[in-house]
Formats: C-alpha cells, sequence, structure tokens
C-alpha cells in the first residue's frame, strides 16, 4: 500500500488494497511452490542424501522449537521481542557445560545408569538457572516499562542481551566451550554413508513431550488460562482478579526454563558453545515463531522444524542451495519476507483479534 | 442528487463474521448539518471510520465531492475536503496547540525538504502566513491566546476539545465530521458548542455531520438525523419526525425515556 | 559566560543580543576546529605517556566526527520520526562500497579517470573524484533506504525494528560473500577493497591555493585535513537536521510518533513521511560510511556488523532522541570510548592498579549497560528535549494505523 497521491483522483489508488491482498495471496502461493519445488527437486536429485539431511533438520528443529517457543510464550502476553532470550539459551548452554562435565564429570565413559540421571540433574540445574534469570531479567528491565512507549522495552531487551553476552565472555571466556560426548553416539542406522546418531534421536525424543507437557500447561491448566487472559486484555485480567505481575513473571520463568533446556540439548549435540552464538541463534528461533504465526504454540513448533530443515537442506543438499554462507541471509529473508507480507504467519488466521 | 456532498451507498463493514455495519445508504447536502444518532456499539464510528478512509468498506461505495472515497488512504481523503475530529480526543499531545493546527494544515502548505534546509524567501512567507491562519483557527474555536504555546496535553479538557475542532478546520475542509465534540462538556458548554457549529457551516461555508449523544445538540441544530442501530440505519429525517419515530423509541427503550425529556437525551 | 568582574560584565551586558547568543556556539567552534593544534598541549596537561592516552589523537576525532553523522542521521528516524531502525549500518555499507567501487583498483583492467584528484593518471580501475563520490554515496544510501522503506515502513513499530535488522544482518553477509556473486568479483569478499583514493584539491588548485593541499595523504598532518573535513560534514549536518526539524515535515514526523491515525485523519501521508525521514537518515549514514572508507582508505564486510547499528542507537538514546545536541554529545563519547576511551582507561588501570583486564573487548557490555541504565533511569537522555520527556514520563503512545485497520 503505497500511499502516494498528491491529488487523489486516481482510480488506480482507490483498487489498490485489494489489489495488493490479492498480490499477497498469489505471492505467498508462488513462494510456497518454489519451496516445494526445490525440496522436491534435492529429493529427486539425492535421495539418500535427502533423508539424512532431512533427519538433521528435525534435530537442529527440536532445538529450535525450544527457544521459539520462548519467544512466542513472552511476545503472546506482552508483545515484546525478547532480544535477551538467546542469550537466556547460551547461558543455558553454558551452565549445562559447566555442570555435566565440570562438576559431575560427565565424559561419556559413565554407563547409563549414572550418566541418565546425572544428565537429568543438569537438565533441572540449567531450567533452574535460566528460569531464574529470565524472571530476573523481566523484574528488573521490562517490569518498569510496562506501561512506556512500546519501543522502550524493546530497545532495553537490546541491550539486555548485549550485557548477557558479555557476561558469559566475562566469566566463560571469548572462547569455544567444549564438552565431551556425553549422550550416546552410536549409529542407530546409515543413509548414503551418513549415521544417524542415538544423539539425534534422543533429542527429538526429549523435545516431544516437553512440548506435549507446555501445549497441556497453556490450554488446559489454571495458570495457562490465566496466562491467556492477560494476553487478551491486561486491564480486564486484573481487575477480574488474576495477579498479572505473578502471571508475567510465570511466562518469563517458563520461557526461560524451555530455553535452559534447549541449551542443554543443543551443547549435548554440538559438544561446543560459545558465548556469542546465542544472539543469531535466537534470531532463527525468532524467525520460527514468526513463520509459525507469533503467539501461536503449535505454529512456533512448526515454524521451528521448518526453519531446522530449511537451515539442514541450506548447508547440506547441493540442488540450487545458496549454502552454508548464506544461511544466515536465507532464514532473514524469510523473516523479513513473512512481516512484510504474512505477518500474521503462517498458520496464523488475521491476527486482529488482540489489538 | 445534485446537492449532495457526501453520498455513501449500500455501505457495509464485516469484521470476520460479525457485521458491523449493514448496507447503509447515506447523504450530506452541501451546506447541511446532518447528525448520526444511535445507541452505543451500533456502528456510528465504524462508519465514520469508512467515510474517512481508516476503514475500507465490505462493499458499497462512498463519493465526496465527486470522488470516490473508497479505497483512499486518510490523508487522500482529508486532502479532498473532509476533515474530522475524534471521539475519543487524539490531539499530539507535546506539540503546542499552533504546532496542532500547523499539523492540521500539512496538506494544504507546500514547503519540501530542499526549501525547508535552504529556507526560501517563499517558504519563509508560506510558514508565517500558516502560523497566522492558525492563530487566526484557534482564536476562532475560542481557545485562550496562551493555549498557542501551550502542550495540547496541558490544555482544560474543554479547551483540547476547542483543539480538535481548531485543528480539523486547519485541513481546509468543505465536510466537517465532529465525533460526539460536546461528550464530556457541561451543558451551557454544550449550548456554546451548538451555536458555534451553527455559526461555523454559515461563516465558513462547511456541512457538518456529527455523531452526538446529547439530544439537545442533535435536536437542537441537525437539519436531519440518521439513527443507526445494530449497523443498520433504522430512520431518517428531520428531528421532529425522529422524536415521534416508533423504531428509534424502542432502540433506544430500556436505556432511558423519550427524547424531550431534555438534557440526559436518550442515552444518559 | 559573563565575566567576574564589574566592568567586564557591564561590557558584556551591552553588546548586542544576537552577539550574546553567538559567543558560546562560536566559542565551541573554534575550540573543535583549532583542536589539532593543541592536541599536543592536552596529551601534555594531561601527563602525557599512559595518562596521556586518555586525551583523544585527531584520528579518534575523525572516527567520532563519522559517528556524530551517522547518530545525526539515526536521529532523524528514531528521534524525528520514532521508527527503530537496528539495520541501519546497512547505509554505512552502501556509502563505504560506492567509495570502495569508484576509487579503486578493484575494476583493474579497465581503467577510467573522472575528474579524479590526488590519483596517478596512469593507476588502472575506475577512479571517480572522491568528492563526489561522498555525494554519490550518499545518494546510493538513499536510494536504499527508500528500497528498503516502502515494503517495510506500513509495518508496525517492533515488526519494523526486526525486518530492518535483518535487512542489516542480510548486506554485510551479502558483501562478504561478494567475491563470488555468480563467478563476479563484486566486492572482494572478505579481504575487503583497499586502497581508496584520498580526498584532496588536485594539483591545480593546490598550485593557486597552496593551503589546500592536492592530496591529503600526501601531507604530513594528513589526519588534520580529515578532522577539518569532517567537522565541516557534522555541520552540514547538523544545519539540515535543525531546519528540518524546524519545518513542517518535521512536524509531521513528531505527528506520526505521537498518533498516526491522527496525524493520517490531519492529511499526512504516512507512507510517504516515513519513507522522508528513512531516506534522510540513510543519506547521512550513506555519507559518513563514504567518508569514513576514504579516511581509513578501505573497507571490509566486518566493519558492518549489527554491533554497529546497536552502538550508534545507543549514541542517540545516551544523547536524548530528537535532541540534535544531545545526540552530537552522545555520539562523540560513545565514538571516543568505543575508538580509543576504553582503552586508554584500562591501559590505565593496568598500569596503576596492577590488574590485568582488556576492556575494549566488553565495549559492546558496556554499551548494553548503558543502553539499560539510560532506559530506566533517564529515558530522555543527557540532553532531552522537552516534548520527549514529557512523552516518555508521561507514556504517550499512538497505536498504528494499520493495526486498526487490520
Amino acid at each position: 500500500m503505497t500511499a502516494e497521491s498528491g491529488t487523489a483522483r486516481r482510480p488506480m489508488l482507490a483498487a489498490l488494497p485489494r489489489f495488493s491482498q490479492q498480490i499477497n495471496r498469489v505471492l505467498t502461493w508462488v513462494v510456497v511452490g518454489l519451496f516445494v519445488v526445490w525440496v522436491v527437486g534435492n529429493f529427486i536429485n539425492a535421495p539418500k542424501q535427502f533423508v539424512s539431511v532431512f533427519l538433521l533438520g528435525v534435530t537442529l528443529g527440536s532445538i529450535y522449537a525450544l527457544v521459539a517457543l520462548g519467544y512466542t510464550l513472552v511476545y503472546g502476553i506482552i508483545e515484546l521481542i525478547n532480544f535477551a532470550h538467546g542469550d537466556v539459551f547460551m547461558w543455558g548452554s553454558m551452565i549445562a557445560v559447566t555442570v555435566s562435565a565440570h562438576w559431575l564429570g560427565l565424559d561419556g565413559s559413565q554407563g547409563w545408569y549414572v550418566t541418565a540421571p546425572l544428565i537429568f540433574v543438569t537438565l533441572l540445574a540449567c531450567i533452574a538457572f535460566c528460569g531464574t534469570l529470565n524472571v530476573a531479567i523481566e523484574r528488573l528491565a521490562y517490569r518498569p516499562l510496562r506501561n512506556a512507549p512500546k519501543l522502550a522495552p524493546l530497545i532495553t531487551a537490546i541491550g539486555m542481551s548485549f550485557i548477557l553476552q558479555n557476561a558469559g565472555a566475562l566469566v566463560y571466556g571469548f572462547i569455544e566451550q567444549p564438552v565431551p560426548d556425553i549422550f550416546p553416539t552410536k549409529p542407530l542406522f546409515r543413509i548414503g554413508g551418513i549415521a544417524y546418531t542415538q544423539k539425534s534421536l534422543l533429542i527429538v525424543l526429549i523435545t516431544i513431550p516437553v512440548l506435549l507437557a507446555l501445549v497441556y500447561l497453556v490450554r488446559s491448566t489454571r495458570q495457562g488460562k490465566a496466562m491467556r487472559a492477560v494476553a487478551q486484555d491486561m486491564d480486564a485480567s486484573r481487575m477480574m482478579g488474576i495477579d498479572v505481575d505473578r502471571t508475567i513473571a510465570f511466562t518469563f520463568a517458563l520461557g526461560g526454563a524451555l530455553a535452559g533446556a534447549a541449551g542443554l540439548l543443543f551443547v549435548m549435540y554440538q559438544t561446543s558453545t560459545r558465548y556469542d552464538l546465542g544472539f543469531q541463534l535466537g534470531l532463527f528461533a525468532f524467525t520460527a515463531a514468526v513463520l509459525g504465526g507469533i503467539g501461536n504454540l503449535t505454529g512456533a513448533a512448526f515454524g521451528a522444524l521448518l526453519i531446522g530443515l530449511i537451515q539442514a537442506f541450506n548447508e547440506g543438499l547441493s540442488w540450487h542451495t545458496p549454502g552454508s554462507s548464506w544461511t544466515q541471509s536465507v532464514i532473514f529473508s524469510i523473516l523479513i519476507l513473512v512481516l512484510v507480507f504474512r505477518p500474521q504467519g503462517l498458520l496464523g488466521e488475521a491476527v486482529s483479534d488482540r489489538a | 442528487m445534485a446537492g449532495d456532498l457526501l453520498t455513501a451507498r449500500a455501505v457495509r463493514k464485516e469484521f470476520g463474521g460479525l457485521v458491523a455495519c449493514s448496507d447503509v445508504d447515506f447523504t450530506v447536502p452541501q451546506g447541511g448539518i446532518v447528525s448520526l444518532i444511535g445507541p452505543n456499539g451500533a456502528g456510528k464510528t465504524t462508519f465514520f471510520n469508512m467515510l474517512t478512509g481508516v476503514y475500507t468498506p465490505t462493499s458499497g461505495e462512498v463519493t465526496f465531492d465527486g470522488h470516490e472515497v473508497v479505497g483512499l488512504p486518510p490523508h487522500a481523503v482529508t486532502q479532498l475536503g473532509v476533515g474530522r475530529t475524534f471521539q475519543n480526543i487524539r490531539l499530539f499531545p507535546t506539540m503546542t496547540g499552533l504546532e496542532n493546527v500547523l499539523v492540521g494544515m500539512h496538506a494544504r502548505l507546500k514547503g519540501g525538504i530542499f526549501r525547508s534546509i535552504l529556507r526560501t524567501p517563499g517558504l519563509r512567507r508560506e510558514e508565517r502566513e500558516a502560523a497566522d491562519r492558525a492563530r487566526e483557527l484557534l482564536r476562532y474555536c475560542g481557545l485562550p491566546r496562551e493555549a498557542e504555546h501551550t502542550y495540547a496535553m496541558n490544555l482544560s479538557y474543554g479547551d483540547q476539545r476547542r483543539l480538535e475542532v481548531a485543528r480539523a478546520l486547519g485541513t481546509e475542509p468543505k465536510l466537517l465530521l465532529l465525533d460526539e465534540p460536546t461528550a464530556g462538556m457541561n451543558p451551557q458548554e454544550s449550548a456554546e458548542f451548538t451555536s458555534f457549529v451553527g455559526r461555523m457551516r454559515d461563516e465558513r461555508g462547511l456541512s457538518i455531520l456529527m455523531i452526538e449523544h446529547d439530544m439537545k445538540v442533535v435536536m437542537g441544530i441537525s437539519e436531519r438525523v440518521t439513527v443507526l442501530d445494530h449497523g443498520e440505519k433504522i430512520a431518517e429525517g428531520t428531528p421532529g419526525e425522529i422524536q415521534k419515530d416508533e423504531r428509534v423509541i424502542e432502540a433506544y427503550l430500556g436505556s432511558a425515556a423519550t427524547a424531550d425529556n431534555g438534557d440526559g437525551g436518550l442515552l444518559e | 559566560m559573563s565575566g567576574r568582574t564589574g566592568a567586564l560584565g557591564d561590557a558584556w551586558a551591552r553588546l548586542p543580543k544576537r552577539v550574546r547568543a553567538l559567543a558560546l556556539p562560536v566559542t565551541v567552534l573554534l575550540l573543535v576546529v583549532l583542536y589539532p593544534n593543541y592536541y599536543q598541549d592536552v596529551f601534555n596537561a594531561l601527563g602525557g605517556g599512559v595518562t596521556g592516552q586518555l586525551a583523544p589523537t585527531v584520528p579518534t576525532m575523525v572516527v567520532m566526527c563519522v559517528y556524530v553523522i551517522m547518530a545525526l542521521g539515526l536521529n532523524v528516524v528514531v528521534g524525528y520520526a520514532g521508527l527503530l531502525d537496528l539495520g541501519y549500518v546497512a547505509f554505512y555499507a552502501a556509502g563505504a562500497y560506492i567509495a570502495g567501487w569508484f576509487a579503486t583498483l578493484q575494476f583493474a583492467p579497465h581503467k577510467v579517470h573522472f575528474l579524479s584528484v590526488g590519483v596517478l593518471p596512469v593507476l588502472p580501475g575506475l577512479h571517480v573524484n572522491v568528492w563526489l563520490l561522498l555525494i554519490v554515496g550518499a545518494v546510493f544510501a538513499t536510494i536504499l533506504g527508500i528500497i528498503i522503506g516502502l515494503p517495510t515502513l506500513r509495518l508496525r513499530g517492533d515488526y519494523l525494528a526486526i525486518v530492518t535488522l535483518g535487512f542489516g544482518e542480510i548486506i554485510p553477509q551479502a558483501v562478504n560473500n561478494g567475491d563470488d556473486w555468480f563467478g563476479h568479483n563484486v566486492t572482494n569478499g572478505p579481504n575487503g577493497l583497499t586502497p581508496i583514493d584520498s580526498l584532496g584539491f588536485g594539483v591545480t588548485i593546490h598550485k593557486t591555493f597552496s593551503f589546500l593541499p592536492s592530496s591529503y595523504r600526501l601531507e604530513i598532518n594528513s589526519a588534520d585535513y580529515y578532522y577539518w573535513t569532517g567537522v565541516a560534514l557534522v555541520l552540514f549536518t547538523l544545519f539540515c537536521c535543525i531546519r528540518l526539524r524546524d519545518s513542517r515535515l518535521g512536524r509531521a514526523w513528531v505527528a506520526i510518533r505521537e498518533d498516526e491515525i491522527a496525524a493520517a485523519a490531519m492529511g499526512v501521508p504516512l507512507m510517504r513521511t516515513k519513507t522522508w525521514a528513512y531516506a534522510i537518515g540513510a543519506f547521512f549514514g550513506g555519507a559518513a560510511g563514504c567518508f569514513y572508507a576514504i579516511f581509513k582508505s578501505s573497507t571490509f564486510p566486518q566493519d558492518f556488523s549489527l554491533n554497529i547499528s546497536i552502538a550508534v542507537l545507543c549514541m542517540v538514546i545516551l544523547g536524548g532522541m530528537g535532541n540534535v545536541w544531545g545526540v552530537c554529545l552522545g555520539g562523540a563519547v560513545l565514538a571516543y570510548l568505543n575508538y580509543q576511551g576504553l582503552e586508554a582507561v584500562g591501559n590505565n588501570l593496568n598500569h596503576y592498579a596492577g590488574t590485568n583486564l582488556n576492556i575494549p573487548q566488553y565495549t559492546f557490555g558496556i554499551f548494553g549497560i548503558i543502553i539499560v541504565a539510560m532506559m530506566l533511569i533517564r529515558p530522555q537522555g543527557l540532553i532531552p528535549t522537552a516534548r520527549r520527556k514529557i512523552e516518555l514520563e508521561a507514556g504517550v503512545e499512538g497505536g498504528s494505523l494499520y493495526d486498526a485497520a487490520a
């Protein structure tokens, strides 16, 4: 809708809004169509490679999903893009390294009956740390700005992100933090010479119940109902006796906990982490949340899977793929295109239910 | 219809499945004062928003002064000559009274970016004349002299309402839309405002369309009244006809008595 | 300002009002312009050696000029029009690469000279007059700004922020991979473009006016010339920003920032007005990028990270959104800290307190702290405009028109 009119006597202009809606719809389908062609093309080109890359993408997508849910939860409730979320995730991965490798001394040599419970302890530590961290950020940096102009908390979130990142560097240094292979790495099967390992499967298997539990929590519990009420109308919720501050804090805790879990899974999968990986991974996850329709839990998980697959395809396949040096551009292009042409996301309906 | 400044034909607006405005026909004659009334949620403001380009109607057409309005962005509608005020005052809170009116004049001024940087003599003259006209408008609308330099948010409620009108006049409208202009005014202020509306029409050659709840104002000044209820037009006519209309009385029943009983009006 | 003794005070009071009003700005300007002449004194006054490092060197002052120009440009977008742009660095890159393409050996087999000054006529590659390039770079950035702005400026505030951030990340990557765009080496990739021609006035002018050097880089005190050029550019930017602020367009920006719906209803074309803000911001960003690339005689994709966008945003916030003087101060202070100050402070600490810190590594953490602290404690900035102060304290906010119309 370019509204460039000196005098308004142009019939073209009058038709523009409806016209541009049509264009939007057509463009959406064209892009989706091209994407399908590209995927199918790649499958035909190298089917075995495609399947193994696909499985890799699913694992990647699972991790993104956990992070994306944190963005979507927070955005859903206070309409804030929490830039610091990716860095909370980074801290989760750091804590996972500290607890599992340094404190508990896990290095993959122990039997599963030792590893499994200790990993569970690490998971609890990550969840507790990141949940607390996220709540603290909300309390200190966002809550005082709740009635300020909307851009104020957004700018603050960017600042928080930089603070967390540098705090990470201060504690852990500017270099990679390695961790031994703690998850079992035995190949389950091989496709086209590439092994699908147990740890890849484990990550997916851990993610799915977490997602289901989250959906249950938000859809069916009392706390979840309070969250949805606050998301709809903060003032009305307050009048109905909902403790708005507590509900928002709970949402941040939940988001932080998910980021903590994601941090653990990520570092177990990649076997290293770095102080600055949170920002970009966070933005990828945010793209996933936007792609699925921000504020929509199933959408975020779906979007994350899609982003994971796109990244894996781009980096692992060969038929008309830009390659890994373009991953960032590809994903941000998706972000821009979705926001410009379909801000409600792929699964979202019209956004007007929350004004 | 030759004498009509604004014509709306079968205008309809749906939000999702909800019909906010259902096939309304409506006209404002040149130089007329027309009122739009109806209970809360009757679709009056939605209708206003369609006339001013904020909403695009789902179907139907709106013609203003020989131009099709549907699909035009709000600023283009304003440029055609439709000025408006808002139900819940929407001044620019940290701009002075004078600046508010100058923003209203935006479309009527020409100062472009390069002339602004160079501040050419022509531009300076334009700005000076605009400021003079804006001051004149402030005084015309009954704002005190100091309102010129006061931030809009620091003006009294009544002055804010008056500033909204001054700002709308700054757009040099042919048709002025007033959305509940006397809301929150006391009876005396309302009476003053009523006569001011008549004066504006006569002195500035405006046509006026207003949404109003205060029946004293509506009946006192309107030449024609249209009643909306649940998005439908249920009656139209002179104030006298409307006061006697069965459907209108029915639409308002439960909330108040008839139109005759003075200042509370139908709604209060 | 006025003298302490009665006689001097009287004399001061007798001066015409205009003269008195000009006294402060003229003094500041003189101090700024003459800085290279007394830098050594400042250095010595601070005790030389390690503490002397705290005195900004002339090259640091050039960088400060560059950042002040960028901050003033971003201020038009963020401070005047209220649009959060997190990808401002894209325009900086556009300007820098214009200099890189049209004043280096990059396209070496070809040899085109156009009014080039201070360049050997036999040099291959494209060599366009660098003064002209400053304008071309700015205009190119403006066009880029309009192209980015047209589809995105109708988005609501936070979406716009994230979309601009996306562009800010895509453009450096595209440049970084630009050594192989469909088989063409366009940007020379991570190796960047260098050397870029120097500013100068050419031999002809130099012969007539010997104080105008034919090429800055050939002069012993070349940084001084860049600095004075930088100051001139800052003054030009300031002039434009102030004039625009007080214009019809400036009023429209404030109106849009405060209430989009009301602004549109008053006849302000939203898209066009926002695009103008974006374009003007881009113009100065491009000019700054071009000037900086010429000054360093190089441009690399690494120069255009998100951090730069955030740093410039931080300058605007620290100084006071919308206030040109505050933004100048914010830009100068933070650019100084970024390029010299923090390192100097760290060296002093390490030298005198015996610590072993590498403070510059944490520059952006420190910027983060500044951003958060400012937003929480003093959101109106160090030197606020009266308007912004009220807005931020009273929490004025206008919804987006397109939300309501969705």
